[in-house]
């Protein structure tokens, strides 16, 4: 497979001296107000019908017969360009684009238009961050994530939660990239907030089926998150102040029209606001919690043909809980750090090479300290990885892609100590895995004919787990454990397969087509917990030679439809989504348990599957945007050690799921939001019985995830108030008064969460309260609701 | 990590709210509850009683109407098997109602009141002896339900002691020292009574094992129990010995199946409800599908005067 990728790359450098009797057209696309990449535009010839898409950097590549060409360069939002071309001959032509545009509702074009319909891409949806910023948001904060829980097909885990189940998978089994770097833990104040910074995010685009092979490692799906460049014009900021935190962002050149940088920087105030709501006399004092998270990127165009880009994300959660009555005390930090620095190369104007070197470590610690007792315990992941990517485009009905990529982890599962002034108790040597993930893969997209295209795609992953490591072996009830140790560098485990990508559109008549796709998919690492919802303490940990990799396979076939030219686009996706190695931990595993003890001893391991159907109708542009999604689907799991060896639901397992998001632009000034959400209620394990025993009331649990909770369903509305885009100015020649547009702009976004207050279940339990022997024992089962309605404002700057 | 957890549960319930909620549970089946214990030197006594439907009444004639009498139980020490007879709450030999009250948890002036049936023998031969192994056998309704429990050695020596808590001069708690044996799982159960008391009482979470102290000898401390249920005491002073006290400490040794069963049984207690916890089955060592703990224990006691 290696010589096959060398000789591949070879083989296409060569073609240029081949291919003479059609040229090529290419440059790079920025957005001529600030020189950011225009990712997604379209570069279209009318006279062919034929046209291309510039990809995450802004470079498009497009070959035709030689001639004089109408060349159209669409981008969402801006008014189109139309230029004439000369293409007797290769020619590289860097566009602008919106330098001196009229922000004309009329004119303004959606680029993407008819591109759900061509494209071979199924089940992948971009979101627009504009649109995403004037919707409804939690307490201010306008969020990624929760704008991708709306999507049909995806669903969160809970409440506020920012973990998200695609198509029946698991929260770990979606791929979260910010700038390339792998995002472990995506989520702010136990889950609530996202870490993505939305001012200093440039686009969203979801994968949820037909994953092309240059993704890898995840079964699910793909959030691919780019931050924005920074303005390499002139210098700006922008920033919000929020009801519980507040963002600045700082962007401007480094040398005009080469090089830019960004500056994006948010922090919360909760722990100002406890400090105040805590008098100082209470044992609790000193209790609080803050989040902070840091984007930088810098970019900076070295030559014509060479690019580079260095992004870095920082982000921290710091939970304090001081209880000075009982003399104890817990400091609980986690957080993530990013870092991605890309080159790109053009080696001829048909072949883009992209290199991406990626650091990415998500920590987790927990202290606590009770008079002289002293308890630590740290968690985490830590990759150091590599990536290369060429993109050929041969011509505009075919296009090449193919790379490698590696990643060196380091898994810490669970590291303790545990000490008194006197004795330092054996918690075991820190638990440490490590681990190369590799992979080569090939895609290539192409027409058939007018109507057929096809994208296939085959990724080839590796996975070699080495030493050191510890392989404990406990020897049950009464029979003593025993281990045996690997040295560095030791192969403990190898495992490979072959990934087969591939998909298809079928042009019809009236704007509509139908495509179908197949994916299969290798998962090497896990994330295990414990707990019924999703928190930061759940523990990443690797495949070994006990805990194989997931595989997973996903069919998908979808009818494309659009109406009233282009404006609504509809969709109908059914799915079939079937995973094997899935792991949970064995009934009755507690924290703590794999302290002296390897974590996978703990799980065990098992099959699911999902199917489903989706429709979709989505108006992208006009006055009123929006979409309506809904879902049916049903996810199940099996696994030989848990609840009897019988099926159960997936925790996440919904039959149906309706989203409604809508956006109306009513005039300049002012722009209104709103979704409404309606879903299944979550599946949970409930006690079935009770007895005693020794006088302790004791539950015993009937089938997993048996109990359904009470369906879910919200109302969120948002009114954002935009200042005047120009202000009166007297010509000093004429004494007319002129309209000037204003640099300083700034805008209140009003929202209310949970309009009608509904009282949603976050979990259930089982309480008990009263005495036997008393005659006021009485068991009842309680639903836990976390969030009434909440009104927030925030007031957003730009300048 | 408890504490933790409730600091968690604060922040995440700030502005939570909670209702009663009527759902379907599924799943429920009867099943035969087994509630037996052996310690050394005395007899083997099992209670045996059904679960309850979740939704089930839970007035006291429910309670008292989940006991089974009727059934048929045995010991075995390995070589001689004894049968074990039914008695009841409103029938007790003389000098046994202390021990019944406590058992069944009701006030020993009630116990008489009550129709509790619980089975033993009274054959001097089946008292609990160190380094053996008891079967237990019960047939009842057609089903017949076993189970082991050895009962190990107890701890070689314990040394109790108290010293006053932090900025404390006459309150503080019960400490010890034991020294755990190196390369074998231990498991504990303190329990402690005044002297003057004829029960003994389980401090909040009164099982650990040695998994963090194999083989070393260390000093631990625990709360007093009974301290919570006295009402006459201030708040600031629960949890604590008194100068001056004098109190019986028994720290008993079990075996591996019957500490996992408690282990869980504490985890179930402490977390029922909690969102952050599993949903915890408790391990039974019974075979023949019904719950509950066939326990044996090897205690060692110590006296504790709460002095400087």
């Amino acid at each position: 497979m290696l010589k096959i990728f060398f000789y591949l790359t070879l083989i296409i450098l060569s073609f240029k001296a081949i291919a003479q009797e059609k040229h090529t057209l290419s440059g790079y696309l920025t957005d001529g107000r600030n020189g950011e990449a225009m990712i997604g535009a379209r570069i279209f010839v009318p006279s062919l019908s034929q046209g291309t898409l510039t990809n995450t950097y802004g470079f498009y590549s497009i070959t035709v017969p030689s001639g004089i060409y109408k060349i159209e360069f669409r981008v969402t939002g801006l008014e189109t360009e139309i230029k004439e071309i000369d293409l007797s001959r290769d020619v590289v032509l860097n566009v602008e684009l919106g330098t001196n545009m009229q922000e004309i509702e009329e004119v303004l074009v959606n680029a993407k238009k008819g591109e759900n319909i061509n494209s071979t891409k199924i089940g992948q949806i971009e979101l627009e961050i504009d649109q995403i910023k004037t919707l409804p948001a939690f307490m201010g904060e306008v969020d990624i994530i929760k704008t991708i829980q709306l999507l049909p097909g995806v669903s969160s885990v809970s409440e506020g939660g920012q973990g998200f189940y695609v198509r029946g998978g698991g929260p770990d089994q979606n791929l979260v990239l910010l700038d390339e770097g792998v995002v472990y833990n995506a989520a702010h104040l136990f889950g609530f907030f996202s870490v993505f910074n939305v001012d200093a995010v440039k686009s969203v685009n979801l994968i949820k089926g037909g994953m092309p092979a240059n993704f890898g490692g995840r079964m699910s799906s793909v959030l691919e998150v780019n931050m924005n460049e920074g303005n390499n014009k002139r210098f700006s900021y922008k920033g919000g102040i929020g009801a519980i935190s507040s963002r600045l962002t700082i962007e401007g050149p480094l040398k005009k029209d080469k090089g830019s940088f960004i500056i994006s920087a948010r922090r919360t105030y909760i722990d100002l606001i406890m400090k105040a709501a805590i008098p100082d006399t209470s044992p609790f004092y000193g209790s609080s919690y803050f989040f902070y998270d840091l984007n930088v990127k810098l970019n900076y165009k070295l030559t014509d043909k060479d690019r580079i880009y260095l992004s870095g994300y920082y982000g921290k959660d710091m939970f304090v809980f001081d209880n000075k009555e009982d003399n104890f005390k817990v400091e609980m930090p986690w957080g993530n750090g990013i870092a991605a620095l890309r080159w790109n190369h053009l080696f001829s104007n048909k072949l883009f090479m992209n290199v991406t070197t990626t650091f990415s470590d998500y920590m987790f610690s927990f202290g606590s300290k009770q008079d002289e007792f002293r308890f630590a315990l740290k968690s985490g992941v830590r990759d150091i990885g590599s990536k290369v990517d060429f993109t050929y485009y041969a011509n505009t009905k075919n296009r090449l892609k193919w790379g490698a990529d590696y990643i060196y982890h380091t898994f810490t599962p669970t590291s303790v100590s545990a000490e008194t002034n006197e004795v330092v108790f054996d918690t075991g040597k820190a638990q440490k895995l490590y681990s190369h993930e590799s992979a080569l893969y090939i895609l290539d997209e192409f027409d058939l004919n007018e109507k057929i295209r096809f994208n296939f795609g085959l990724r080839y992953s590796m996975y070699h787990q080495v030493g050191p490591f510890t392989r404990y072996q406990k020897g049950g009830v009464g029979v003593a454990d025993t281990s045996f140790t690997y040295s560095k560098g030791d192969l403990i485990k190898f495992y490979n397969g072959l990934e087969p990508r591939i998909s298809g559109r079928w042009l019809l008549p009236d704007k509509s087509s139908i495509k179908a796709g197949y994916s299969y998919n290798y998962q090497y690492v896990h994330l295990t917990s414990l707990s019924a919802v999703s928190l930061p303490t759940d523990i990443w940990y690797p495949t070994t030679d006990l805990a194989k990799p997931q595989q997973g396979w996903q069919a998908s076939i979808g009818y494309f439809r659009n109406f009233l030219k282009d404006r609504i686009e509809t969709s109908v996706e059914v799915y079939y989504k079937g995973m094997k190695n899935l792991i949970e931990y064995k009934e009755g595993a507690l924290p703590g348990d794999d302290i002296n003890d390897n974590t996978d001893n703990l799980l065990v391991f098992g099959k699911g599957w999902s199917y489903g159907l989706e429709l979709f109708v989505k108006r992208s542009y006009g006055k009123l945007t929006g979409w309506v999604g809904y879902t049916w689907s049903k996810t199940e799991r099996i696994f030989p050690d848990l609840n009897n060896g019988k099926v159960f639901p997936a925790k996440y397992d919904r039959r149906h799921d309706l989203s409604v998001v809508a956006n109306y632009k009513l005039n300049d000034r002012w722009t209104f939001g709103a979704c409404f959400i309606f879903a299944t209620g979550n599946t949970l394990t409930l006690p079935s019985s009770w007895y005693v025993q020794e006088q302790n009331l004791l539950f015993n649990y009937g089938e997993r995830n048996s109990t359904r909770m009470a369906p879910y369903h919200r109302l969120d509305i948002s009114a954002t108030l935009y200042d005047k885009a120009y202000k009166l100015k007297t010509d000093l020649l004429t004494g007319e008064e002129i309209q000037v547009k204003k640099r300083f702009r700034s805008n209140w976004a009003f929202s209310i969460y949970n309009v009608y207050n509904r009282a949603n279940p976050f979990f259930l339990y089982v309480d008990n309260d009263g005495d036997f022997l008393n005659g006021d024992f009485k068991i009842t089962v309680k639903q836990v609701t976390l969030f009434p309605i909440i009104p927030s404002v925030t007031w957003n700057f730009e300048y | 990590m408890k504490k933790v957890i409730s600091g968690l549960l604060v922040l995440l319930l700030f502005n939570s709210c909670t209702k009663e909620v009527k759902i379907e549970i599924p799943g429920y089946a009867e099943k035969i509850v087994i509630d037996g214990r052996i310690e050394t030197n005395f007899p083997p006594v099992v209670l045996l009683s059904r679960t309850n439907d979740i939704y089930s009444p839970t007035n006291l004639e429910a309670y008292l109407n989940g006991f089974i009498s009727g059934a048929v139980l045995s010991v075995s020490d390995g070589t001689t098997i004894f049968p074990l007879i039914e008695i009841c709450t409103d029938a007790l030999p003389a000098g046994t109602e202390n021990f019944a009250a406590q058992f069944f948890g009701i006030p020993v002036e009630e116990i008489a009141n009550y129709h509790l049936c619980a089975y033993t023998s009274f054959d001097p031969e089946i008292l609990g002896q160190v380094g053996k192994t008891y079967t237990l056998n019960v047939k009842y309704d057609g089903k017949t339900y076993t189970s082991q429990t050895t009962i190990v050695p107890p701890i070689n020596s314990l040394n109790t002691f108290w010293k006053p808590a932090k900025n404390q001069t006459e309150y503080g708690y019960s400490w010890a020292t034991i020294s755990d044996n190196a390369n074998q799982f231990d498991g504990y159960l303190w329990e402690i009574r005044y002297i003057h008391e004829t029960s003994y009482s389980k401090p909040f979470s009164p099982f650990f094992d040695d998994q963090f102290i194999d083989g070393l000898t260390f000093d631990f401390a625990y709360e007093n129990p009974m301290s919570f249920q006295d009402a006459s005491l201030p708040d600031e002073f629960k949890g604590f010995y008194k100068l001056g006290d004098t109190l019986v400490v028994k720290l008993s040794k079990m075996d591996e199946a019957v500490y996992q069963f408690m282990e869980k049984k504490y985890t179930q207690l402490f977390s029922a409800g909690n969102p952050f916890a599993t949903p915890t089955n408790i391990p039974s060592n019974i075979n023949g599908g019904a719950l509950g703990i066939w326990a044996g224990y090897s205690p060692r006691f110590d006296t504790l005067i709460c002095e400087l």
